[in-house]
């Protein structure tokens, strides 16, 4: 599965969504998820993925946002 | 300013026995006891492993996103206030919201969200909670679900004080409506803390019953010799208080009358009552009322079944009501279902308004055995119909200090 499948997997799971509506171009304004949601997303996905998303200010406007951000960390902190 | 009446016209609950006024109500009527086995994963640690629970699937009321950002507190008073608005047929579109407010009483708020944060930290090692732990578990999170659900503009305040808490926010609500500071207010309290910390710190306060060998649902026993203590339980009651005009008005359907609130401080020890203390409370919501001690028929007692509690108020009564006192029903519906602590004035105070309704006195269960200390009537195990009820009290009182009392009376134009 690819970070794609997974992170859908995460928001459908949450938000009981449509599957067809979650595409990596989609903006989590357009799918209703407010700023506090995404949080809620991104705390599923440091433990799916095994990661620690830092506090920083990320601009997370897409599901490919997510995605960049996770895969970054996945590599950063696997040699760390 | 002129003072207003006061109508209770919309009734929401969420209780062990039921989650309908009248499923509750006739629970009541009947003696059922909603104490039973705590149904729950760390019940083998617990001394104490009885409690009143509340049969209340979230999935069925909310979405799988709303139900999991919200506590099981703020889900059973959601519910029990979407209930009482469609009880009281409040149309929202045709509410100047700006005169509307909600007050909820809680002891301990989201409770169960804290503790499974700190599980994680502590148990778990985990670096981070989650990102709702804090409007999750926040003392007001209740209140704030519900105004956000409904979009009041007016008062939200939520208020703590312990057993009394929905006595108080009733009561509060009551004066700003009847002062006109609000047209409608939501009223009334929550509480969802049958959790593992929780339970384990009132094991160690020892104020807890202990479970009746025989039958647990018997296990409370306000008032009888063989009492042991109170039975923690967990829900929500909320009723819909309006300016008596705009209900008639609006030609709504009135349950009762809202006519006395008394509060007080009992300030002689952090746990233990003072009859004094509580019967000052008492005469202040008959003074509020304008009623004489003689035309209360019926009080449902705090009643909670511990050693201290079930002789001071007795003799706070007797200092209130005098002669009078003996010919009084009083009742701790308390031995049915358990004590709410931050919800369970609320609870009981549905319970007084179903028996105005009703003309029906429930009744206080297995007492068995008098205490000599104890001598009122207290309606044992069985309840009474065709009774006319004019005016009935609620009593609580808290650990802490802080008492309310309410008087509901029966509705007439």
């Amino acid at each position: 599965m690819t970070t794609f499948d997974i992170l859908k997997e995460i928001i459908v799971d949450k938000f009981e969504m449509d599957p067809a509506t979650v595409t990596p171009d989609a903006t989590f304004e357009t799918l209703e998820i407010d700023s506090l949601d995404t949080f809620d997303i991104i705390f599923s996905a440091e433990e799916k993925f095994g990661i620690k998303v830092p506090n920083e200010q990320v601009e997370i406007k897409t599901v490919q946002d997510v995605i960049n951000l996770i895969d970054r960390l996945r590599i950063e902190q696997r040699k760390a | 300013m002129t003072i207003r009446r006061v109508a209770v016209t919309g009734i929401g609950i969420v209780s062990p026995l039921g989650n309908t006024p009248d499923e509750f109500f006739s629970g009541l009527m009947a003696g059922k006891s909603g104490i039973r086995r705590l149904r729950a994963d760390f019940v083998d640690r617990l001394d104490t492993k009885i409690a009143a629970q509340a049969e209340f699937d979230p999935l069925q009321h909310f979405s799988k996103h709303k139900a999991a950002s919200l506590d099981r507190v703020s889900q059973f008073a959601l519910y029990a206030a979407s209930r009482a608005i469609a009880d009281a047929r409040l149309d929202m579109s045709l509410q100047d919201k700006s005169r509307m407010g909600i007050y909820l009483g809680t002891g301990m708020g989201g409770a169960a969200s804290l503790e499974e944060g700190y599980i994680r930290l502590y148990r778990d090692g985990a670096e981070r909670l989650k990102p709702f732990t804090v409007l999750m578990a926040m003392s007001n999170a209740a209140a704030s679900a519900i105004g956000l659900e409904y979009g009041f503009t007016g008062s939200n305040l939520t208020f703590s004080t312990a057993c009394s808490s929905s006595s108080v926010s009733i009561g509060e609500a009551f004066q700003q409506v009847r002062h006109g500071y609000a047209d409608v207010m939501l009223a009334g309290g929550a509480e969802a803390m049958l959790t593992f910390g929780t339970m384990k710190a009132w094991e160690a306060l020892r104020a807890l019953a202990s479970e009746d060998p025989n039958d647990p649902g018997a296990s409370c026993k306000p008032f009888a010799a063989d009492r042991t203590g109170l039975v923690l339980g967990e829900g929500a009651a909320i009723v819909v208080l309006e300016d008596m005009a705009h209900a008639i008005a609006r030609g709504a359907n009135i349950h009762a009358e809202l006519t006395g609130y008394g509060s007080g401080n009992d300030s002689s020890h952090i746990t233990q009552p003072s009859p004094e203390g509580q019967a000052a409370a008492m005469s202040s919501a008959l003074n509020c009322a304008g009623l004489n001690p003689e035309d209360i028929g019926y009080i449902n007692a705090h009643g909670t079944a511990t050693p201290l509690n079930d002789p001071a108020e007795t003799a706070a009564i007797k200092l209130v009501f005098g002669e009078h006192a003996s010919r009084i029903p009083v009742s701790s519906t308390k031995s049915m279902h358990g004590h709410l602590m931050g919800a369970t004035a609320a609870v009981e105070f549905v319970a007084c308004i179903k028996a105005l309704e009703l003309g029906a006195i429930p009744p206080t269960i297995n007492l068995h055995k008098p205490d000599p200390k104890c001598d009122l009537d207290y309606v044992p195990n069985t309840g009474r119909t065709s009774v006319a009820l004019k005016h009935v009290m609620s009593n609580s009182f808290a650990f802490g200090g802080t008492s309310g009392v309410l008087i509901a009376s029966k509705f007439s134009t």
